[in-house]
């Protein structure tokens, strides 16, 4: 204490002197404060009696020995429930040991790499360093005969569980051990100083099965814990590269599983058509020319036969025209009267024309039933247009009913019913009204409507379908009320000449040598050419 | 080669560092002598004139102006060569109290570039695994055409043709110590086929998943292999019986080495981590996850206590028998399928695009890139190397392509230090701080 006083004030003040320094100005604070607030445990020397209750009662420190009392200051030594936490730990130079998680299940010698000095690159080492070099021949030696021997231990305990039941083995010879007891004294061992044990190893029955059951299955323990990874943590991807490693949907030319509708250039789009040079043959070319030669050739052929035609045709009609020609005029001349050949061979020259007259005649007459037998359906121009569509109709510009001259009005103009105001629908565009009528307003439309009523067979066949269905037609049978006429020329039967044109026709013919020219000729004539005429 | 974009600074600040780190802890040269000559020249001056003439002239051409000026002034680079000898001792003695105690800049050891001598084409698949036999003469390939096609190492053509698998045959290892080939596939089925008489005489059943990789331990009988069902399994030889299932891995195991030293198995898988293991008791000793992507290959050093490991971003160099971490080889861009190490210290690096890279073990200088033609009738695409191996006269390699190939490789022998100089440009470290 006296050297205190001759030393100069101290300028850095320790750590215990800074403290002190504190709790005298603390407790200077308490005589000024009306209530202390601290609890500070009686000092040393002073504490007979008291107890420790709370934690505040510690006041920084820890327990009291003196106080034979179950202290806990900081909660520390209470028996708490399980927990996982890792004590902290400090290592030899103070600093603490980070890594204790990572080497929490395992022995302290295990090497587990966790610092960052450990991930740094290290010096390039000259070839012949010690550390480089591999243990030598002895050490290796060793090692390899100890392992030997493990693994072989290892081997066999698996193989004996397959090998067969062998006769018992063979046990050791019997061990003597000269044993010295710790507790020694006449009481114990009947006064001896030593015992003599002699151990035998025990006989393993051949036949015993095994022991335990090892077929129940328990999960697994913990593992031990992860390894500290020593390297950064991956870069972040940045989009484009993402955007570089999207793999397009696999889309199949064979398989669609849910019937996706997909556009085709996405189905050709891994055909691998970009990769091919398509090659084409020459002969492709070469045909093609061929083809077109062939057009044209073919079309120069076309065309010249064409025109041969043309001219054959013309020639023909340039000869028709000719005769056409020469009949006109024979006809004139004959109308004139003008007797183009002899007289003989005039009147002959009539009878014959009207014999081709007659055959001609007969020959339409021929034509028409001909064709009204064949095609029943084929009517007539009129019939035909009368049944045609309207679409038709106005295609080929057909009708037009009210083609008149006079001006027309729209027929709602005249509408009785409603009032002035009406027509007009108030500027309603979905109102179709520019027509006022239909186009032929339900003249056709009943008769274009086509309904096949019930009785189709009744209509076409009257009401003896079935007599018709069962009855043959037999064409020697006649019918009921005819005449039993039995000359049969044709199928249709002339009777009697009724107006007697058959013998008046044979007149003619007869007449046609001597020539009456007043009567029979002119009125022959004037009937030939009415009747052309007509035609 | 990619080119770094960098200021004329820093570039200029770079080669002049590399230069001084390179040669400042020269004890050899006589930097005293020079001294005393020529008083009025500075002392980092005297210590670049102290240098012999072909690393001079290496300077000239990398540093630019600043060195060559000073080559200039003094003259006496000959004479300085003459005396470095002589006066070795003396230099030594006067310069340990100068020289700083830089750290030296490792220089790398040269070597001859390879090139390629021999295609040989006969596989109808992917050639998956090769292994050379003990007594160099022939070597055994496996393929994805489901064949193990055996070769006469030095002329290249086909001895023998086994068939048995049923899938992709993936590793191929043959025994040093009894005749026979050991194989494994796709399949699942480890084979071991006797070869006095060329067939199957052992199967080695448990994988539950492809066997990707397996190794012979050299002293003992044991066979190790490793799966895609995330195990590694140690099998006796003789008995078939499965002695250890090593579990500890998370995704497939890709590759595993076997060596006699402590640790006796290494793994490498693609949950990115590497494993060493404890033989005996059939555990893990260490973890090494260092690794960002799948490792799909290790390698041993032949005489050092190293290993090298390859994945898709880096080839990291380790040490035995804990794992300590050496150094990165960076440079490869591309996912390595495969590694080999020559007793000369020179690693190769076979990659998934079909590039080889030749590195110097010691430094990690990378001094050749090799990117050999497909096969003709190959698409470009169908390039990449699954297996590399150095013939035990480890003049000659041998590489497994996915263009159905081996190709073989030997040292250009017309190659000399001058044609095929040393470019060593390594990253500027930040020195032990720690």
């Amino acid at each position: 204490m006296a050297l205190r006083i001759f030393l100069p004030a101290p300028t850095q003040l320790s750590q215990d002197q800074l403290e002190a320094e504190e709790r005298l100005r603390v407790q200077k604070s308490y005589s000024t404060a009306l209530v202390s607030s601290h609890r500070e445990p009686p000092p040393y020397g002073h504490r007979k009696g008291w107890v420790p209750r709370s934690l505040e009662d510690f006041a920084d420190g820890g327990a009291f020995p003196e106080i034979h009392v179950a202290q806990f200051p900081l909660e520390m030594g209470r028996r708490k429930k399980t927990s996982n936490a890792l004590a902290v730990q400090v290592d030899a130079e103070g600093k603490i040991k980070y890594d204790a998680i990572a080497r929490q299940g395992q022995g302290k010698d295990k090497v587990v790499f966790s610092k960052y000095t450990d991930l740094l690159p290290k010096e390039v080492l000259n070839e012949d360093t010690p550390e480089l070099q591999k243990p030598d021949e002895e050490a290796v030696k060793e090692l390899t005969e100890k392992t030997r021997l493990a693994l072989e231990k290892q081997v066999s305990q698996k193989i004996a569980a397959a090998m067969p039941v062998r006769a018992a083995d063979k046990q050791a010879p019997a061990q003597y051990i000269r044993y010295t007891p710790s507790q020694q004294g006449v009481a114990f061992n009947s006064g001896a100083k030593q015992r003599v044990i002699r151990m035998v190893e025990m006989q393993k029955d051949p036949m015993e099965p095994p022991r335990f059951k090892i077929n129940k299955k328990i999960p697994r323990g913990p593992p031990s814990p992860p390894a500290p990874v020593m390297h950064s943590p991956s870069r972040k991807m940045t989009v484009k590269e993402q955007q570089e490693w999207k793999i397009p949907p696999c889309i199949s030319n064979w398989k669609n599983a849910k019937g996706y509708t997909i556009p085709l250039d996405k189905r050709l789009a891994a055909d691998g058509r970009g990769l091919q040079t398509v090659h084409i043959n020459e002969n492709f070319a070469k045909l093609a020319e061929a083809l077109y030669i062939a057009d044209r050739k073919a079309r120069e052929a076309v065309e010249m036969r064409a025109q041969v035609e043309k001219k054959m045709a013309q020639k023909e009609k340039e000869k028709k025209e000719e005769k056409l020609r020469e009949l006109a005029q024979m006809a004139r001349d004959r109308r004139a009267g003008i007797k183009s050949h002899g007289d003989k061979g005039g009147e002959d020259s009539e009878a014959r024309e009207r014999d081709e007259i007659r055959h001609d005649r007969r020959k339409e007459r021929q034509h028409d039933r001909n064709i009204s037998r064949a095609a029943p359906d084929k009517r007539s121009k009129l019939q035909r247009d009368q049944e045609r569509d309207i679409s038709e109709l106005i295609a080929l510009g057909m009708p037009n009913p009210r083609s008149s001259s006079e001006a027309q009005y729209d027929q709602r103009l005249f509408n009785q019913n409603k009032g002035m105001d009406s027509g007009f629908a108030g500027g309603e565009d979905e109102t179709y009204n520019v027509y006022d009528q239909p186009f032929r307003s339900g003249r056709d439309m009943a008769s274009n409507i086509y309904r096949p009523s019930k009785n189709i067979d009744k209509d076409a066949y009257a009401d003896d379908l079935d007599t018709i269905m069962r009855t043959r037609f037999a064409p020697g049978k006649e019918f009921s009320g005819a005449d039993h006429g039995q000359r049969r020329d044709g199928p249709v039967q002339f009777e009697e000449d009724p107006f007697g044109l058959d013998k008046f026709l044979e007149e003619a013919k007869q007449h046609g040598a001597s020539k009456r020219p007043s009567t029979s000729s002119r009125s022959k004539d004037d009937y030939h050419d009415k009747k052309r005429r007509k035609e | 080669m990619d080119v770094q974009k960098h200021s004329v600074h820093t570039l200029v600040f770079r080669s002049l560092k590399r230069t001084h780190d390179m040669f400042v802890s020269d004890h050899a040269k006589s930097v005293a002598l020079d001294e005393e000559r020529n008083p009025s020249e500075g002392g980092v001056h005297s210590m670049a004139l102290a240098l012999p003439p072909s690393q001079a002239r290496h300077d000239t051409s990398r540093t630019g102006a600043s060195v060559s000026d000073i080559h200039r002034h003094a003259g006496g680079a000959e004479r300085s060569h003459a005396h470095s000898t002589s006066l070795m001792e003396g230099g030594g003695t006067r310069n340990s109290a100068l020289t700083r105690k830089a750290p030296t800049m490792p220089k790398p050891q040269w070597h001859p570039p390879w090139k390629l001598f021999r295609v040989i084409s006969g596989h109808l698949g992917w050639v998956r695994s090769i292994a050379v036999e003990p007594g160099n003469q022939w070597f055994v390939t496996g393929s994805a055409d489901r064949t193990i096609k055996i070769w006469d190492l030095a002329s290249g053509k086909l001895k023998l043709s086994l068939t048995g698998h049923i899938s992709t045959v993936r590793g191929v290892a043959v025994s040093s110590r009894s005749p026979y080939l050991f194989s494994c596939g796709e399949d699942k089925q480890v084979k071991c086929w006797d070869l006095e008489y060329n067939k199957v005489i052992r199967h080695y059943h448990g994988h539950l998943s492809a066997v990707y990789d397996l190794d012979l331990h050299p002293t003992i009988d044991v066979l190790v292999t490793c799966s895609r069902d995330a195990t590694a399994r140690v099998w006796d030889i003789r008995t078939k019986a499965n002695v250890h299932t090593l579990t500890g891995h998370t995704n497939t195991v890709a590759t595993v080495r076997c060596q006699a030293a402590e640790p006796q198995i290494i793994t490498g898988s693609h949950d990115s981590t590497i494993r060493l293991w404890d033989l005996i008791a059939g555990k893990t000793r260490v973890t090494l996850t260092n690794h960002k992507k799948s490792v799909r290959t290790l390698v041993l050093h032949p005489r050092q206590y190293t290993f090298a490991s390859g994945s898709a971003d880096n080839i990291k160099q380790w040490m035995f028998p804990d794992g300590n971490f050496i150094q990165n080889l960076s440079g490869h861009n591309a996912i390595i399928n495969t590694l080999a190490v020559n007793s000369d210290g020179v690693l190769v690096s076979g990659a998934d695009n079909g590039t080889i890279h030749m590195w110097d073990w010691r430094t990690g200088y990378n001094f050749q890139r090799i990117h050999a033609a497909v096969q003709p009738g190959s698409l470009d695409s169908e390039s990449g190397i699954f297996a590399c191996l150095f013939d035990h006269s480890e003049s000659r390699l041998i590489t497994a392509e996915a263009d159905k190939t081996i190709k073989v490789y030997k040292e250009d022998d017309t190659a000399t230090e001058e044609s095929h100089p040393i470019n060593w440009k390594p990253e500027i470290l930040k020195r032990k701080r720690f």
